[in-house]
């Protein structure tokens, strides 16, 4: 009786398939039936075994990109420690730092010292061009003195050319670096030392002389993220 | 009998939702695959294009006057160098190429820019193999190397081209020529289809000339467009490249001249205040600056040559050389 006034109230007609003859047939049963409970139990079942296939595949699916993208920030890193490589062997050659023949002849692998002090305070317009890169496209650039050594320190407009290290831009330096070695070259009033050699003596007092000495060139970029 | 036969096209619920759940999941996995295949390309794409940016860095020239390299690339490229003169102090070179796979052109990559390079090529230049080769362009000083990208495919004839141009193609060339050797000089060994560049000095020319070079009047004549040159680094950069990059190129060098203007008047009066060596050149200096920046186009060209060339003489026999 109760489930008659049910079925009645619930009009709700479920197709179960005849597994006699494998035929449907239409039937209505009650929500409460047993019939109805097992097909609510296979729905529940066939749910969850979806959910839990989905999820597999996207928890595959965003392994593969994780990898594929560590793999992609690897290859960047890799093109900018290329570029570095490149740009240390050939920074010497670029207008903004070269020699030209100011020094006497051309010559390879010259940093003009006294052009990078002006480059320096010019530096502004060729910091931050690209993203998080200046215009040679490192994050930074540095000159080292190597021999003779002064007093290891960094170059200012007041003390150079007492100083060893030329920062061209002024951030802190970090990321790995590669270097190549040059010469640097600058004009100097001649001073007559105790210990200069007799050759040496071909220049006057005050004489405008040419100084090269032994330096390194230090590009850096930083690891992409 | 038919209404028995009913039930054989009957699904039931679990199936149907089995169906439409499926049917949801390959869905998302068919468009997961192919959005990634399409960032894969893309990524290629860029780092291809970057690699070519970072490849050129060896280019750049000290006392050498020309230097040539060669790229190869794994499947078939086209190489869109593109300029842009608003960007930046400098403006900057751009670089993007689209790539040949299973028989089709990938959509274009995205640009990488590089500030400091300044290359000249057709748009797109197009092939596996490409050479490279640059000219530092002086203005007096050294400004920057231009440098010069052509496909294998595209073969270059030049007639009539004037001894120190000729010998410079045929340095580049080399004594043996390579299969892939895209430069010609002597009219019997162009092949067929190649782009014909005529030289004269006013007369007239034959009809079969792409591109038309006048060394008197100092223009290249391209596509029915005239740009202006002065020296033979620009002239090689209007032979291969269009009138707009050419424009926009000579916009960003003259950027960069005038930056290396204030460089060398800095210079200039650092030095002198370090040693009393005086260059003289610091008012000549400014006023490179000014007519650098204020270039327009190509066609004046001219005024700030004869300017550049009293400097050069003045630095080149002053007591305190800046350059």
């Amino acid at each position: 009786m109760v489930n008659k006034s049910a079925q009645m109230k619930n009009k709700k007609i479920f197709q179960l398939p005849n597994k006699k003859n494998g035929q449907g047939m239409k039937s209505k049963i009650s929500p409460a039936s047993p019939f109805a409970k097992k097909a609510q139990m296979k729905i529940q079942q066939m749910s969850f075994m979806l959910l839990g296939v989905f999820l597999f595949f996207a928890l595959v699916g965003m392994i593969i990109i994780t990898v594929k993208f560590s793999g992609l920030k690897q290859d960047a890193t890799d093109l900018r420690d290329r570029n570095a490589m490149l740009l240390a062997s050939k920074l010497a050659n670029s207008p903004e730092f070269s020699c030209g023949e100011a020094y006497g002849n051309q010559k390879t692998d010259c940093i003009d010292e006294d052009k990078v002090m002006a480059l320096k305070e010019n530096i502004g317009k060729y910091e931050n061009v690209g993203k998080n890169t200046n215009f040679w496209g490192a994050s930074n650039i540095e000159i080292r003195r190597i021999y003779p050594k002064y007093e290891n320190k960094t170059c200012t407009s007041t003390n150079y050319p007492n100083c060893d290290t030329i920062i061209l831009i002024d951030k802190p330096i970090s990321g790995f670096d590669h270097s190549n070695f040059v010469a640097l070259c600058r004009k100097e009033k001649y001073k007559r030392y105790e210990s200069d050699s007799i050759a040496d003596a071909k220049a006057k007092k005050d004489d405008v002389i040419n100084i090269c000495e032994m330096g390194r060139v230090i590009v850096w970029y930083e690891e992409v993220k | 009998m038919i209404k028995n036969k009913k039930g054989a096209l009957e699904f039931s619920f679990t199936w149907i939702f089995a169906i439409i759940a499926g049917m949801f999941i390959l869905f998302l996995a068919i468009y997961g695959v192919a959005k990634f295949m399409n960032i894969e390309r893309a990524s290629q794409d860029a780092k291809t294009a970057m690699s070519i940016g970072v490849l050129t860095n060896p280019l750049e020239s000290s006392f050498e006057t020309t230097k040539r390299s060669m790229i190869g690339l794994p499947v078939e490229t086209r190489i869109y160098t593109g300029c842009k003169n608003l960007s930046g102090f400098f403006g900057e070179q751009t670089i993007k190429v689209s790539q040949k796979t299973y028989n089709e052109w990938s959509t274009e990559g995205v640009n990488v820019s590089f500030p400091n390079k300044y290359i000249f090529s057709e748009n797109p230049a197009e092939g596996k193999n490409f050479y490279l080769f640059s000219k530092p362009f002086e203005l007096p000083f050294k400004v920057g190397d231009l440098i010069y990208l052509t496909s294998t495919k595209d073969k270059y004839c030049f007639k009539n081209a004037p001894n120190n141009i000729k010998k410079e193609i045929e340095n580049l060339i080399g004594i043996n020529p390579s299969a892939n050797e895209n430069f010609f000089t002597k009219d019997f060994d162009c092949p067929e289809g190649s782009i014909n560049i005529c030289f004269s000095g006013g007369n007239s020319l034959g009809n079969d000339c792409d591109i038309k070079v006048n060394v008197n009047s100092g223009y290249v004549e391209k596509d029915d467009k005239k740009m202006y040159y002065e020296g033979d680094a620009l002239m090689y950069a209007a032979i291969f490249s269009n009138k707009n990059d050419y424009e926009c190129q000579l916009d960003r060098l003259m950027k960069r001249t005038g930056q290396l203007s204030d460089i060398y008047r800095d210079k200039s009066t650092f030095v002198f205040e370090k040693t009393g060596c005086y260059s003289g050149l610091d008012s000549r200096l400014v006023l490179l600056k000014n007519n650098a920046e204020n270039l327009g186009n190509s066609e004046n060209l001219n005024t700030i040559y004869s300017l550049a060339e009293d400097i050069a003489r003045e630095n080149d026999y002053g007591v305190c050389r800046l350059w």
